[in-house]
Parts: structure tokens; C-alpha cells; sequence
């Protein structure tokens, strides 16, 4: 895939945190990526947005730096090197609104063919769990290492 | 301090970045950094786990 991504990540040593600074037209911006564990054994939340004051994770923030793309091809990133150390786990991930998830939707299929080489994918629909397929009605996201 | 990093090349962006582990981020390991958003994924997988992908 020919996106670019930020460079310098910093990590936990179980890769359970990313952190990386976005840099745009409103300056930097610390970004931060949490994979936590669900009450589904094997399955595991990811969590993505700004830092806020007390270190967590604010994925309502608007940040408007200029760079979306790059940050969301960084989380993909993020995604494939959590999943290479722990390929038996499940990611599950969804935008905290609806056009959020609708952007990470669009993003997977438009790279569909190269995700589907790499990775399991599923969308969370209403009624269930199907596998991926572009234009798919998805609420959520399910992403495993082949 | 000293910190480790680490060189990774993606199979799949075909880009080379560097990890660096953090002794300040190690601490928070095992802290739930976003809460409601952990609390609204267990919602959903617990509705679905009868048809949950094994």
C-alpha cells in the first residue's frame, strides 16, 4: 500500500501502546493507540485518538491537522505489527460516530485485496458478523493475521 | 535512560519505521486508557459472541 505513515513510534514493550505526534497545519498533536483486552477471551479493543490531560485516550477530538490520511495508514500500521506478534488475537475496532466508522469502512475497501492477502477480515453488522466485502453495511471492524 | 528501539518493515506499506519502547509509556501497561470505548466494544461482542469469528 503507498500511503505514507509517521516514522517514529513509541510502544510498550507488549505493543499494547502506540504513541506518535501528528504534525499538520495546526502544529503537533500526540496520538495514542491502545489494543485492550475484551471481556471475549482472544478478543481485543482497539483505541484511538488524542491524549488527553490525564493520559488517556480522547477519540471524539477533532484535529484537523491536514493529515488524516497518514495517521489512519499509521493506526493500519500499528494494526499489522500488533497482529504479527499476537496472530491468534481479534482487533475490533469502530469509530467513535457513524461517519467514523463509515471512513474506516472505505479505507479497508479500498485496499481490500491487499488486507484480504494478509488478514481475516469481518464486519459487525446488526444482525451479526459477516466476512468483509466492499460496500458492506459495517458497524464495526474484525481484523485477525491469516 | 537507556531505550530500545527497534527497526520494522511492514510487508504490506513496504516502509521501514522505528519503534522505540518507552519506560514512561510501560507504566501505563494494563490501564484501560478509553474506558467507554472498551465498555461499548464489550457491549457489541458479547451480543455477538454465539456467531463470533473462532
Amino acid at each position: 500500500m503507498k500511503y505514507e505513515v509517521y516514522h517514529e513510534i513509541r510502544v510498550t514493550d507488549d505493543y499494547s501502546i502506540f504513541d506518535f505526534v501528528s504534525v499538520g497545519r495546526r502544529g503537533t498533536i500526540p496520538k495514542r493507540i491502545e489494543f485492550s483486552p475484551t471481556d471475549i477471551d482472544g478478543f481485543y479493543n482497539l483505541a484511538f485518538g488524542d491524549i488527553d490531560e490525564q493520559g488517556g485516550i480522547d477519540d471524539y477530538s477533532i484535529s484537523n491537522n491536514g493529515d488524516r490520511n497518514k495517521i489512519l495508514a499509521t493506526v493500519a500500521y500499528a494494526v499489522e505489527i500488533y497482529l504479527a506478534k499476537y496472530p491468534d488475537r481479534w482487533v475490533f475496532f469502530r469509530g467513535s460516530t457513524l461517519e467514523r466508522t463509515r471512513l474506516y469502512r472505505m479505507a479497508v475497501g479500498l485496499n481490500l485485496e491487499e488486507l484480504s492477502a494478509n488478514f481475516e477480515l469481518y464486519a459487525q453488522q446488526a444482525s451479526g458478523v459477516v466476512p468483509f466485502e466492499k460496500n458492506i453495511e459495517a458497524l464495526g471492524l474484525l481484523v485477525k493475521k491469516k | 535512560m537507556k531505550q530500545k528501539s527497534i527497526k520494522y518493515r511492514s510487508d504490506l506499506f513496504k516502509q521501514e519505521i522505528t519503534l522505540t519502547v518507552d519506560e514512561n509509556l510501560n507504566k501505563l501497561k494494563g490501564k484501560i486508557l478509553a474506558p467507554k470505548k472498551l465498555e461499548a466494544a464489550n457491549k457489541v461482542l458479547r451480543k455477538l459472541q454465539p456467531v463470533l469469528p473462532k
